[in-house]
C-alpha cells in the first residue's frame, strides 16, 4: 500500500484534528499551572522577606544603627536571608548585598550583581527600607527554587505533549492502517470478482463494525447477482439444448428432401415436418420473451379489476372436453365474482397453463380438482390432481425455466408453462406453492385480496 | 380487390406481395411509413397490411393518422414476436386485426379474407345461414335441416364464428382469439377437441360434415353445398 493513502484516510485526519485540539488544551492548562504556581511561590517568599525587614527595622528603632549592625551580623550566621545595610556614598555598613539601589520597595537582581563575590545567576528578591540619615536596609532571598519549580512544571508538560503526540500519531496511524487494511481486503476481493472469480466474497471480521456490515450487505448482493447469473447461464444452456433437438430434426428433414429422390407427397411431408419444427422453436422463443416481459413488470401499469371467477370458469370450460377425451375428470368449485386487480390476458394464460399441466402430465383416470375461493385476506386458487405428483426434491426445480421431470423430453411442451405461471403470479403479488396432494400434486396460488 | 402492404423488410414485403397476388389480389407496396401514407391517400384500397415498426413514420402513428383523417379501410397490423403489448396498442390505435411475426402465409390469407368480409357498418343480423344450418342469434337456437340441435355456450360461440365467416378458412389461432379470447398457443389439441364435439352434435343422424378441415390452415363451413 502506498504511504500517501495512509495520511489521506478519514481516520488519520480525525486523529490529527483531535491531537491538535488536545495539544492546545494541554498548553493552556500547562501555562495556567505555571503562572499560578510561580506567582503563589513568589508571594510566599516576599511575605517572609517583608516580615524579616520589618523586624530589623523595629530593632533599629529600639537599638539604633549599632544594634541593627549587630543583629544583622548575628542573623547572617543563620544564613536564612541575605542582608545589606548601605550608608551614605553607597558604603556597605553590614551584610553582603552591596549593590542595592537606594530606593524603597522591591528590587530584583541576579545573585552575581547583588553580591560582588557570588557567582550564582539565580534571581534575588530584595526588599529595601529607607532608614534615617540616608541609610538603606535591604533584605533578600534567592528565588532559585521558584525558577526550578517553574522549569519542572514546563518540563513535565512538554514531555506530556511529546508523549501525547507520539501516542496520538501512533494511534492514528494504527487506526488508519487497520482501516486501509480492511479497504485493501475489500479491494482485493472486488478485483478478484471482477477478474471472474464470482464465488469470491468480501472479508468480514468476527466482530463486525460498520465496514463489515457494509461488506456483509455487499456479499448478500453478490449472492443475489450470482444466483441471477447462474440462472441466466442455466437458461442459455437450456435454450441451446432445447433448440438443438428441433433444429437438428429440421436439418435432417431438409437434407433428406434435398438429397433423396422423393415423391411429391414425400417432399410435402418432409417440408411440413420441418415447418412444424420451426413452430416449436418459435414457440419456445415466444414463451421466453413473454416471461422476460412479464418479469419486467411493465404490464402492471395496465392492471384493472378483473373477474377472476369468470377467467377460471372459462378456462375450465375450454379444457373440460380435452380432459374428458383423455379419460380424466375435472371437478370445479369456483366461488362467483371474485375480483382481482390484474391483467386479464396473463391471468387467463396462468390458469390455463396450470390446468393444462394437470391434464397433460397425469395418467388416465386421474381426478383433477380446480377450486377458487377467498380465504381470510387471500384469494386462493387450487389446482390439484391425483396423478403421480412431484417428489419434494424436485418441486423447486420444476419452477425453473426449461426444467422437465421427463428428462427424455418426449412429452409435449417446452418446460416453460409453469415458469410463465410463476412470473404471472409474482407480477400480481401472489405466491405459488407446490404441495403434496397424497397422491398427486397440489398447486396452491394465493393472491392478496383487494381492499375496497 | 386492391391491397396495400407497408413493410420495410424487402424479403417479407416480396413474400407478402407475391403470395397475395397468387391468390388473386391486386397489391401495391411501400417500404416506409411516409410513402405508405401517400400510397394509401392516393389509391383506393380495400385492405391495408401495416408493419408495426417502420422507418420515418411508425406503424402505430400511421394507423392513428389514417383513422383521424376519416379513413375506415380495414387494417391488419403486423407485430413482432416479443411485443405482447403491441396487440392492445395496435387495436387501440384503430387496427382491425393483428398478426404476430413470423406467421404462416395461410394464416395471413385467412385473416385477409375475414377482414374483407367484415361488414363495414355493424348491421344487426339476427339469422345466420349456411347450407342447411340456421342460427337464430336472438333465441340462440341452432337448427340443421329443421332439427333443433342443443349446444353448450362455447359450442354455440364456436359455430357462430364459423358461420359468420362461412366460405372462408378460419384458422386455429383466429378461433382461440375470437371464441375463447386466448392469446397463446395451448399445447393440447383443445381447439380440435371442441370442433370434434361440435361436429358430432351437428352430424347426429348421419348428416354430412358441415365443418371441414383445411389441412395446414384451419376450418371452413361452405355457404352452399
Amino acid at each position: 500500500m502506498k504511504q500517501p493513502e495512509l495520511f489521506g484516510t478519514t481516520s488519520f485526519k480525525l486523529s490529527v484534528l483531535y491531537l491538535g485540539l488536545f495539544v492546545c488544551s494541554f498548553i493552556v492548562i500547562g501555562a495556567s499551572v505555571y503562572v499560578l504556581t510561580v506567582h503563589s511561590l513568589e508571594q510566599q517568599l516576599k511575605n517572609g522577606i517583608e516580615t524579616e525587614a520589618n523586624r530589623l527595622k523595629a530593632e533599629y528603632d529600639a537599638g539604633g544603627l549599632n544594634g541593627l549592625i549587630e543583629e544583622i551580623a548575628e542573623d547572617e550566621c543563620g544564613a536564612a536571608y541575605l542582608f545589606g545595610l548601605i550608608g551614605p556614598h553607597s558604603r556597605l555598613l553590614a551584610g553582603t548585598l552591596k549593590n542595592i539601589k537606594p530606593e524603597a520597595g522591591w528590587q530584583e537582581l541576579t545573585h552575581r550583581l547583588a553580591v560582588p563575590d557570588a557567582t550564582g545567576n539565580d534571581k534575588l528578591y530584595i526588599y529595601v527600607i529607607a532608614l534615617p540619615q540616608q541609610i538603606w536596609l535591604g533584605v533578600g532571598d534567592t528565588g532559585a527554587y521558584i525558577e526550578e519549580t517553574g522549569k519542572a512544571i514546563i518540563q513535565a508538560f512538554l514531555s506530556g505533549i511529546v508523549l501525547v503526540l507520539m501516542l496520538g500519531a501512533g494511534g492514528g496511524i494504527y487506526l488508519s492502517r487497520a482501516f486501509l487494511q480492511k479497504i485493501g481486503g475489500i479491494t482485493r476481493s472486488t478485483e478478484a470478482i471482477i477478474a471472474g472469480d464470482l464465488k469470491h466474497r468480501l472479508p468480514v471480521a468476527q466482530n463486525p463494525d460498520e465496514l463489515d456490515k457494509l461488506a456483509l450487505l455487499l456479499n448478500l448482493m453478490l449472492d443475489k447477482i450470482g444466483a441471477l447469473l447462474e440462472n441466466v447461464q442455466q437458461v442459455s444452456n437450456d435454450i441451446a439444448h432445447d433448440l438443438r433437438t428441433p433444429i437438428s430434426r429440421m436439418q435432417f428433414r431438409l437434407e433428406n428432401a434435398l438429397h433423396k429422390p422423393l415423391s411429391e407427397a414425400q417432399y410435402h411431408e418432409q417440408i411440413a415436418c420441418a415447418l412444424s419444427e420451426t413452430d416449436t422453436i418459435l414457440a419456445t422463443f415466444a414463451a421466453l420473451l413473454r416471461i422476460s416481459q412479464i418479469e419486467a413488470g411493465t404490464r402492471r401499469s395496465g392492471f384493472k379489476p378483473v373477474n377472476f371467477s369468470d377467467i377460471v370458469g372459462s378456462v375450465t370450460d375450454a379444457l373440460f372436453p380435452v380432459a374428458e377425451e383423455q379419460l380424466k375428470l375435472i371437478r370445479a368449485d369456483i366461488d362467483p365474482d371474485i375480483i382481482l386487480d390484474g391483467d386479464q390476458e396473463l391471468l387467463t394464460q396462468m390458469v390455463f397453463n396450470l390446468l393444462e399441466n394437470a391434464i397433460v402430465h397425469t395418467p388416465e383416470q386421474t381426478h383433477i380438482e380446480i377450486r377458487l375461493h377467498v380465504s381470510g385476506n387471500n384469494i386462493e386458487l387450487l389446482v390439484a390432481d391425483s396423478g403421480p405428483g412431484i417428489a419434494e426434491a424436485y418441486r423447486r426445480k420444476v419452477l425453473q425455466r426449461f426444467y422437465r421431470l421427463d428428462q427424455s423430453r418426449t412429452t409435449s411442451g417446452n418446460g416453460l408453462g409453469l415458469s410463465i405461471a410463476v412470473a404471472v403470479v409474482e407480477l400480481h403479488g401472489g405466491t405459488l406453492t407446490l404441495l403434496d396432494n397424497r397422491p398427486g400434486l397440489k398447486v396452491l396460488l394465493s393472491f392478496p385480496a383487494q381492499q375496497r | 380487390m386492391k391491397i396495400a402492404i407497408i413493410e420495410d423488410d424487402a424479403e417479407t414485403r416480396a413474400y407478402l406481395v407475391n403470395g397475395l397476388k397468387e391468390i388473386g389480389f391486386t397489391v401495391d407496396s411501400a417500404s416506409d411509413g411516409l410513402s405508405g401514407l401517400l400510397l394509401v391517400k392516393e389509391g383506393h384500397y380495400e385492405l391495408l397490411v401495416i408493419d408495426r415498426m417502420l422507418p420515418h413514420l411508425d406503424g402505430l402513428t400511421l394507423v392513428k393518422t389514417l383513422r383521424s383523417t376519416g379513413c375506415t379501410v380495414p387494417v391488419l397490423f403486423l407485430t413482432t414476436l416479443c411485443g405482447i403489448d403491441d396487440r392492445v396498442e395496435g387495436l387501440n390505435a384503430g387496427a382491425d386485426d393483428y398478426l404476430v411475426k413470423p406467421f404462416a402465409f395461410s394464416e395471413l390469407a385467412a385473416r385477409v379474407h375475414a377482414l374483407l368480409r367484415r361488414p363495414r357498418a355493424t348491421m344487426t343480423i339476427n339469422l345466420l345461414r349456411a347450407q342447411d344450418l340456421t342460427i337464430d342469434l336472438l333465441k340462440r337456437a341452432v337448427k340443421r335441416d329443421g332439427e333443433i340441435i342443443e349446444l353448450q355456450p362455447t359450442e354455440f360461440r364456436l359455430l357462430e364464428y364459423l358461420a359468420r365467416h362461412a366460405g372462408q378458412v378460419v384458422t386455429r389461432t383466429m378461433l382461440l382469439e375470437n371464441v375463447w379470447d386466448f392469446h397463446f398457443d395451448p399445447k393440447t389439441n383443445m381447439v380440435e377437441t371442441h370442433i370434434s364435439r361440435l361436429r358430432s352434435k351437428l352430424n347426429a343422424g348421419g348428416k354430412p360434415d358441415l365443418i371441414l378441415t383445411v389441412r395446414g390452415a384451419g376450418y371452413i363451413i361452405h355457404e352452399t353445398t
